[in-house]
């Protein structure tokens, strides 16, 4: 139990981290995002910009100096990402050392694995855009003891979520439909029936007919009713109500700061 | 509790009470003022100016006469009096004048201006470089009324500052001699605005010389007139000599001082000089508030003090208040504010990261450390997130000096938590 004391920052101009698609103000907010999302700060992350804003704006110039000569001298630059965790005195030693570890670990895994292993954490980050990318990239390795039916189809089912969550229900449906048929996964069946509940354009097949029996049906449509309850009440809807219970005025500012929200989400996402 | 480290001062923001740009050679004035009577001291002058708060206004012209003046101008009839100016001031108390109604703080910006003019007009300096009013009583809403005064005579608000008398007492007193003050000093202040009983203590520690002064409010006070009679002059004999019998007891003083319009003339109290000046050091001074006031007013010139003592008085913190802290992985103690500090000007701020906590501990450190207390705020109403992705701006004030206000926020971590807008906030008695 107790408190850490932060360090005064007066950080004028976030640094953009377009890995994670946010925007970081303080010492402990970099030192979460290398923590939490080694996969995606592990090649490339620290970069001259990031530099920059550890000098101006962090008030690092110090640590953004030896980083500097430490990237030149053609040390190990794995040691860099550690070297942040400690001066931002947000982890303990213990945790920085267990870090480490994690890293060599990330580097010794299959190289598909690791770059599944980023498109995954890029997924939970909701960049979906990018980890695509990285999915579809994965479905034209050479198949060898990591790269099985069993890898094709988890990516193929990810492919699907991605596409999914960016609205692009067409394209997640034929991402599912490969992906069912690399190892006949019940679970992507359940989805592939939901895509077509949501858009009426897309029809289920006879193979997937013949597939999604009665019984699953009537299952599925009481999970989605279930789902559709909950997303009623949820706190994003009620607030959309308060919204449409204002004025005219007040509601249209309200609006068009939601929708210009919602843009800028969706064009991180994607 | 570790090693107590002063906060960076960058999450302080006090008024500054250093010397600024632009001050030079001007003016640097300690004024006593009170509701009976005004003094005045100019660093580097022996002239001291004393004057009744009184003001009078022209009814046909915009002239103001303040002091005498103003009584002669009365009794000519040209003009209407005003008096009690501080308590008007402070009440908020309206009068008319002509046609023209006037507030407290508009009558006695007139009156300070009309002070300074006359200091101005006899030192020959134009620009102010710092104005230190003392008062009797320490009120935030007077310091307010002095900064609105300021303004008004197109002084900038930071060169103007009050103390009580308290502290003024202690600025006159370390700024004497050494030997008359590092030990008990006792002071009497008579005057028509009552009758106190001051006293002075110095507490050396390894690191720091504490000087604290406290007074007591002798109810047996008297108005001065009494003593234009006989009768009325044995009886505020009695009266003081029993209050300071009562006071001084068998203390051991290293100087006793006699201040006040009452002490002026001694011959009315053969039985307590008797007994004040019983192998004691026994000295007089009149305008010993206004002497302070300046003395302080010069030093805040300064850009290092002369005084590097801990100030305790009112008007000042007698506690420190500080945070148990992890910094650099090592466990420390922050100050927040500490004891001799001005309450008034002290806004000290904080972030903290709680670590598996809910609360956010405060110690508080009287001068008395057996009864340092520590005191927990429950971050209630905060939302729950992972260990260590909450940010909790701490930030402290002081309405007055036995109350501290504290207010927690809720800053979130970023993009990745963002704030709720949470804010709690307390007052805790110090």
């Amino acid at each position: 139990m107790s408190l850490l004391l932060c360090r005064q920052e007066h950080v004028t101009h976030p640094y953009y981290a377009e890995e994670l698609g946010l925007r970081l103000s303080s010492t402990q907010e970099l030192a979460y995002v290398i923590y939490h999302y080694p996969l995606l700060v592990l090649d490339g992350f620290v970069r001259e910009s990031l530099l920059d804003f550890m000098r101006e704006e962090l008030g690092q110039g110090f640590l953004a100096l030896k980083i500097d000569q430490w990237m030149k001298s053609g040390e190990n630059p794995d040691e860099i990402l550690p070297m942040i965790l400690q001066e931002s005195d947000y982890y303990t030693a213990q945790e920085v050392a267990h870090y480490r570890q994690q890293m060599t670990d990330l580097r010794g895994k299959h190289p598909a694995e690791y770059r599944r292993m980023k498109a995954d954490e890029l997924f939970s980050m909701r960049q979906y855009g990018r980890a695509v990318k990285i999915y579809q990239e994965l479905l034209e390795l050479p198949a060898d003891e990591v790269v099985n039916e069993s890898f094709r189809s988890r990516v193929g089912n990810n492919i699907g979520s991605c596409y999914a969550r960016m609205f692009r229900y067409d394209k997640a449906f034929e991402a599912y439909k490969r992906a069912y048929s690399a190892d006949g996964n019940p679970e992507i069946l359940r989805k592939i029936y939901y895509l077509t509940r949501l858009d009426p354009d897309l029809r289920l097949g006879e193979r997937f007919k013949a597939l999604a029996t009665p019984e699953l049906k009537n299952g599925w449509e009481r999970e989605m009713e279930s789902a559709r309850k909950r997303a009623e009440n949820s706190v994003q809807v009620r607030q959309l109500d308060t919204l449409f219970a204002q004025e005219q005025a007040q509601r249209e500012k309200g609006e068009m700061k939601l929708i210009k929200r919602w843009k800028q989400e969706y064009r991180t996402m994607a | 509790m570790g090693a107590i480290e002063k906060q960076a001062t960058a999450n302080c923001d006090c008024k500054s009470e250093r010397k600024d740009k632009g001050c030079m050679d001007g003016l640097i004035v300690g004024i006593d003022l009170c509701d009976e009577y005004t003094q005045v001291s100019c660093a580097d002058e022996e002239k001291i100016w004393s004057l009744p708060s009184v003001i009078c206004k022209n009814r046909t012209a915009d002239s103001w006469y303040v002091g005498e003046d103003a009584y002669t101008h009365t009794l000519n009839g040209d003009g209407v009096i005003l008096d009690k100016l501080v308590s008007r001031a402070l009440k908020g108390e309206s009068s008319t004048v002509g046609d023209v109604r006037y507030t407290g703080k508009e009558i006695l910006g007139h009156f300070l201006e009309e002070i300074l003019k006359m200091i101005r007009a006899e030192t020959k300096k134009e620009t102010v470089d710092r104005i230190v009013v003392a008062v009797r009583r320490y009120d935030s809403k007077m310091l307010e009324i002095l900064e609105s005064c300021a303004d008004r005579l197109g002084i900038p608000a930071e060169r103007i500052d009050m103390i009580s008398h308290a502290e003024s007492f202690l600025y006159y007193m370390v700024s004497q001699k050494r030997e008359i003050w590092m030990g008990t000093t006792g002071m009497f202040d008579l005057s028509d605005e009552g009758f106190r009983y001051y006293e002075m203590k110095v507490q050396k520690t390894t690191n720091q010389t504490i000087v604290m002064a406290d007074y007591e409010e002798l109810e047996e006070s008297f108005r001065l007139d009494i003593l234009a009679t006989a009768s009325g002059k044995r009886l505020a004999d009695k009266i003081v000599c029993s209050c300071g019998e009562r006071m001084m007891q068998k203390k051991a003083y290293s100087a006793i001082f006699l201040a006040g319009k009452g002490f002026l003339k001694r011959d009315w109290a053969p039985e307590f000089m008797n007994m004040v000046c019983m192998k004691r050091r026994v000295y007089m001074e009149t305008a010993l508030f206004a002497r302070g006031a300046s003395y302080c007013a010069k030093d805040m010139n300064q850009e290092k003090t002369l005084f590097p003592y801990t100030m305790i008085c009112e008007g000042r913190l007698k506690t420190t208040i500080s945070m148990n802290v992890i910094r650099k992985g090592q466990e420390t103690s922050i100050v927040l504010a500490s004891a001799g500090d001005r309450w008034h000007s002290r806004i000290a701020s904080v972030d903290v990261i709680p670590d598996h906590q809910n609360t956010v501990d405060l110690v508080v450190t009287p001068q008395d450390v057996t009864n340092r207390k520590t005191v927990s705020i429950f971050l209630e109403g905060f939302p729950k997130r992972e260990e260590r992705t909450t940010k909790v701006r701490v930030q402290i004030s002081f309405p007055d000096e036995q109350t501290m206000e504290v207010i927690l926020k809720d800053q979130g971590l970023g993009e990745l938590f963002p704030s709720s807008g949470v804010q709690i906030r307390q007052e805790v008695m110090i």
